[in-house]
């Protein structure tokens, strides 16, 4: 009953965070670049949260700033996903050389440090948006292939997909058929893991100040509040929210990966209460 | 009789590769099956059966050593391409795998499964595979096949899964049907079943029947072989080698019946990656004489077209 609740609250917190993002123009009441008063202006009426140190409303740019933490999220985890899906897959199920060469250069690529990486290739590049939720994507898939790989090796022998190959079904056929549903499940909670790590690292990237400069996201709003004394001068307006914000998703995805990792793998159950 | 026959099989030997030696789980094997005939194939856990079933069909792991010749219909399996392969596999030679409790997707209803092969040879659409599938399954004997097609496979009893899993064999209605212990793991009555099923299909297939059941055997196979350590050490008419065994090993197997005796063979097989020196059977013989441990014996012709590995008849 518990586990219920908790899977019900996370689903339901998430489900809210993409209502908001979707409908950020409608229930924003301001512009978030645009200058709507004094600035530093503490919760009133026409400022649910207080203004910043240009005038911007706080509200504003927290309701449109979920748009870019969740699209870094959700399209990162899903091409980290779908990468190390089709890698996990191909590599498990062919075994033999193939394997040996996608183990030998994950082994090199995972001892790459995403985030200074992602550090760097931002500071360089200055991509949009949409590009370092690739990047994040592309990098952070390697984690994933392993994952489905070791699901994959045990499914490649199961005599179900002997008894497919001997009714005469290429190996496309039989992977795309017989091997992905089985670790469908697997990727789900991977993508849900997934997205909220990515989330933390486009936060972070934004703290940095090293993202797209034209798109409102949490991470620059606190690292806007922190640079210019919201701490100090005791302007909670300005620096609680968005990490509230952050917080909360993160909690919500962790609680529905926890979740789904306890339905798919009912081992898992009696070691996390 | 060389000339007519479906799959002709000469001196195939398969061999897998382990860190303990290479073990050779099938030894110059040849072995004829012909049109509309059903060939039991008869040995001990371990001598070789399912190897040479999963050989024809070229379904063992990549790494295994396979030498010989496997033809059918003149045309070496051993050398086709791969896309070819798949077009024999299924349609020209249908397989009925051993542990029929996992050979079914579990994650597929029953209807699904069956229709596959129909949907990747006959090149039918979704509802016309489906009404296949419900036919066939009409055919195996599954009763209310239209609801059962529709059910998920741990639904279905072992008797019927073994039932649908021949169903799925026989979709494209292959020429020849190998049968890896069908019967294994059930009851007196299903078995009966299956092997009822069985004579049924042999009317229309060539059948390679596989078992360690010799009444089974006995009951459906036209002609029987017997594979011991990975060699067939006796082969001819089902009556004669059944009725007048001429190897010893055969004579053994008959003995240890329940119905003759229960006299076990005494010791166990060997190990088939340090086979005995001459006549593999021969340290477990009860009619090796010294000659039997130094010679390989070959097979002798004992009677029309009965065969027997065994220095009694050199």
């Amino acid at each position: 009953m518990h586990k219920k609740i908790v899977l019900a609250a996370s689903l339901g917190i998430v489900f809210a965070y993409c209502a908001v993002a979707l409908l950020a123009p409608v229930i924003a009441p301001y512009d978030p670049h645009a200058i709507t008063g004094a600035p530093l202006s503490p919760p009133d009426r026409d400022h649910l949260l207080g203004t910043n140190d240009l005038a911007q409303d706080i509200f504003s740019g927290l309701i449109w700033g979920t748009r870019a933490t969740l699209l870094l999220g959700f399209v990162g985890a899903a091409i980290a996903v779908t990468v190390g899906t089709a890698a996990g897959i191909v590599s498990g199920y062919y075994g033999g050389l193939i394997d040996e060469a996608v183990m030998r250069l994950l082994d090199v690529a995972m001892t790459i440090p995403i985030f200074p990486l992602l550090l760097i290739l931002t500071t360089f590049f200055r991509p949009g948006i949409y590009l370092i939720a690739v990047l994040m994507g592309l990098l952070g898939s390697f984690q994933g292939v392993r994952l489905i790989r070791s699901q994959v090796l045990s499914l490649a022998v199961a005599d179900f997909v002997v008894g497919t190959r001997a009714l005469g079904a290429g190996d496309g056929y039989i992977m795309a058929r017989h091997i992905l549903p089985g670790v469908l499940p697997l990727a789900g909670v991977k993508f849900v893991t997934s997205a909220q790590h990515f989330m933390l690292i486009g936060i972070g990237l934004g703290f940095l100040g090293i993202t797209d400069p034209s798109v409102v996201d949490w991470g620059q709003m606190i690292n806007r509040a922190s640079q210019n004394g919201a701490m100090i001068l005791g302007l909670w307006w300005w620096l609680i929210p968005p990490g509230l914000a952050v917080t909360l998703i993160s909690l919500a995805l962790a609680w529905l990966g926890y979740a789904c990792e306890d339905e798919i793998n009912p081992r898992l159950r009696v070691m996390r209460v | 009789m060389t000339g007519d026959a479906l799959l002709e099989i000469r001196g195939l030997k398969v061999g897998f590769p382990t860190p303990e030696g290479l073990v050779r789980a099938s030894d110059t094997v040849d072995l004829e099956i012909y049109p509309r005939e059903t060939l039991g194939l008869i040995g001990e856990t371990g001598s070789g059966k399912t190897v040479l079933g999963m050989a024809i069909l070229r379904l063992l792991q990549p790494n295994t050593i396979i030498e010989g010749e496997i033809r059918y219909r003149g045309r070496d399996l051993l050398s086709l391409p791969e896309a070819e392969m798949q077009r024999v596999r299924g349609r020209e030679i249908g397989i009925v795998l051993q542990n029929s409790g996992t050979s079914l997707n579990p994650v597929y209803t029953v209807g699904t499964q069956i229709a596959e092969a129909v949907i990747l040879h006959q090149g039918l659409s979704g509802p016309d595979a489906r009404q296949r599938a419900v036919e066939l399954l009409d055919a195996v004997g599954i009763p209310d096949p239209v609801r059962m097609a529709g059910e998920y496979p741990h639904r279905f009893s072992g008797g019927m899964r073994e039932r649908a899993l021949i169903a799925t064999a026989l979709a494209c209605r292959p020429n020849l049907l190998i049968a890896d212990e069908p019967t294994k793991g059930l009851d007196a009555v299903t078995k009966r079943g299956i092997v009822d099923l069985f004579s049924e299909i042999d009317r229309d297939h060539s059948v390679l029947f596989i078992t360690h059941d010799i009444e089974t055997a006995g009951d459906l196979a036209t002609r029987v072989a017997v594979m011991y350590a990975g060699e067939i050490v006796e082969i001819g008419g089902a009556e004669e080698v059944l009725g007048d065994p001429a190897h010893p090993y055969t004579r053994g197997l008959l003995a240890s019946l329940p119905e003759r005796g229960m006299q076990p063979i005494p010791g166990s097989a060997p190990s088939l990656i340090t086979l005995p020196s001459g006549c593999r059977f021969s340290p477990r013989c009860g009619c090796a004489v010294e000659n039997c441990s130094r010679e390989h014996p070959g097979l002798v012709e004992v009677g029309s077209g009965h065969y027997a590995r065994c220095m009694l008849y050199d």
